[in-house]
């Protein structure tokens, strides 16, 4: 159910949504600098699901930075849509761990504030943020502060505030690592369901093999620091509609194989840090 | 099912809010009798006419013949002026220095906290200046700033504002980068971004700035009307140990106390509903 497949595939490139190309970071310079992530390239097509999977510290939100615009690479680019990136834009919709929320406003403000930004008129904005908050099963909770509901809710608040401007491209960077396991499953469940709705391209970073199992068209396997892409897979299992896709033998198998190349790459990373 | 879940959360949160009402009740009545205590006491030592004082009158007068002084103050006045005329130019000169204070101060710690280059120009003279004993300097301000309400206004302010200054800029860098973040990604302007995330993000900062702010705001009101002033509640305490009327030194010490008292439950009345998001994150 897993097919290892080449990233820059020539058959895919007329369907381009975004482009990384020998995407590079440091910190520091000279002798002491650090580099995070070494050349790296990744293609997503147009309604991808593409989960990042990587050791911790193999600098897969440094990616996720950078693609959002919150940081600057040391070397490549970032093209969406063939338009290079350079600075945070309302096009890509982030979605973070948690504690991103707005805590002074309430939750249906939090989601038309990016409609608000944009200049949408208030009505039409608080509009457009109902309509998110009864996507992600909210509606009841419009008026609530977001410290008034748990943590899962938060992360629905989340998903649907970055949705709101309509985005090109989702960007997650674990967002439902924070969550308890049943809540994690439940939203796993929705935001597959968001996605086939929307038919969104989303870039997911997790360190979960069973999250980018469950959930991707497209895995990405990093290498621990610094990051680049080990292998890539094809995944089918999104396409199952089963809840429990989880528990079949195929689903074993492929999980599996990752682990085997993320241990390798655990380990490694466990010697560089022993070294450090 | 995520609706049954949350209706069994949001009971939970009803029972706590039930227990917290009742530790708040008993919080209330632990206090009330501390001050009980502490006010027996001072009757039972001062002998209050029921028997021979511990403490002589001059020393420690009795909490009744406080109050005497207070009524009889009312109604005499001090020094040729009523006691109300006290109270309001002592409130008057605070009130002036700390709103200068607070409308200086929190743009000024605002823009220190988003703006490295200000902060690079402002915070070092800021923080030499912090340790400075302001009293220190009131003659220094009775020379530049003439015997009038200026210079009193000017050595209150000297520790308050700094303290506003820095207590804002603190809240504006301890916002977590993310929300700003956030903000960016959902394509808002600087402007905007600090209109609705970087300004109320730092309100819970600000306010305890300028609740620090008023307690060393009333300490220097009596710094302030040590010298070259022949009115105010703090100079109505002063002129009166000199003939060690300790009832009205103790009139106007009660005062001075209320008034910090007051102002930081005003102050926190304000916060309350300004900021009910304060310690939630």
């Amino acid at each position: 159910m897993i097919e290892p497949i080449a990233l820059d595939d020539p058959a895919r490139q007329g369907n381009a949504k975004l482009v990384v190309e020998r995407l590079a970071k440091s910190f520091g310079t000279g002798a002491g600098a650090i580099e995070a992530l070494a050349p790296i390239d990744l293609f997503v097509a147009k309604g991808d699901f593409l989960c990042v999977v990587g050791p911790s510290g193999c600098g897969k939100t440094t990616l996720l930075n950078i693609v959002a615009g919150f940081e600057r690479p040391t070397a490549g680019r970032v093209l969406l849509d063939d338009q290079p990136i350079s600075a945070p834009g309302a096009e890509r919709g982030v979605v973070f761990q948690q504690g991103a929320l707005f805590n002074w406003m309430s939750v249906v403000e939090n989601v038309a504030f990016g409609p608000r930004a944009q200049g949408v008129p208030a009505p039409k904005a608080r509009e457009q943020a109902m309509a998110l908050l009864d996507l992600v099963g909210l509606s009841g909770f419009a008026a609530k502060y977001p410290y008034q509901l748990s943590g899962g809710m938060q992360q629905r608040v989340g998903i649907a505030r970055a949705l709101a401007n309509e985005p090109e491209i989702l960007l997650m960077d674990e967002p439902f690592a924070a969550l308890d396991q049943q809540t994690r499953e439940l939203l796993q469940e929705e935001i597959r369901n968001i996605w086939r709705r929307t038919g969104k391209t989303i870039l997911w970073i997790t360190h979960s093999i069973e999250e980018a199992l469950f959930l991707a068209t497209h895995v990405v396997v990093m290498t621990a620091r610094p990051g680049r892409t080990k292998a890539a897979f094809r995944s089918r299992f999104s396409e199952n509609l089963d809840p429990l896709v989880a528990a079949t033998p195929e689903f074993t198998l492929a999980k599996r194989q990752i682990v085997q190349l993320l241990r390798l790459e655990s380990q490694a990373a466990q010697a560089l840090e022993a070294r450090v | 099912m995520m609706a049954r879940l949350d209706v069994a959360a949001l009971e939970d949160t009803i029972d706590e809010t039930a227990l917290e009402r009742r530790a708040n009740r008993r919080d209330r009545w632990l206090t009330f009798v501390t001050f009980a205590g502490m006010l027996a006491l001072w009757t039972a030592a001062t002998g209050s006419g029921l028997w021979a004082p511990l403490i002589k009158p001059i020393f420690l007068p009795s909490p009744f013949t406080v109050f005497e002084t207070f009524l009889r103050l009312i109604d005499q006045g001090y020094q040729g002026r009523s006691l109300a005329h006290h109270v309001l130019v002592s409130f008057n000169r605070f009130a002036i220095a700390f709103s200068v204070s607070v409308l200086i101060g929190v743009p000024l710690g605002l823009l220190m906290g988003m703006s490295r280059p200000f902060r690079a120009v402002f915070e070092p003279p800021i923080q030499a200046i912090r340790p400075i004993p302001k009293l220190a300097l009131l003659p220094l301000f009775l020379i530049w700033f003439g015997i009038g309400n200026l210079s009193k206004v000017v050595v209150i302010a000297a520790p308050v504002l700094p303290l506003i200054a820095i207590a804002s800029m603190q809240a504006v860098r301890s916002i977590s980068n993310k929300k700003i973040q956030a903000a960016q990604a959902l394509g808002a302007s600087p402007w905007v971004i600090f209109l609705r995330v970087v300004l109320p993000a730092s309100l819970p900062g600000i306010f305890t700035g300028i609740r620090m702010a008023i307690s060393i705001g009333v300490t220097m009101l009596v710094g302030a009307e040590l010298t070259a002033t022949s009115d105010g509640i703090a100079w109505m305490a002063l002129t009166a140990a000199e003939y060690l009327s300790t009832d009205i030194v103790l009139v106007g010490v009660l005062i001075m106390a209320a008034l910090g008292y007051g102002l930081d439950r005003a102050v926190r009345a304000v916060e309350g509903r300004l900021v009910h998001w304060s310690g939630k994150d």
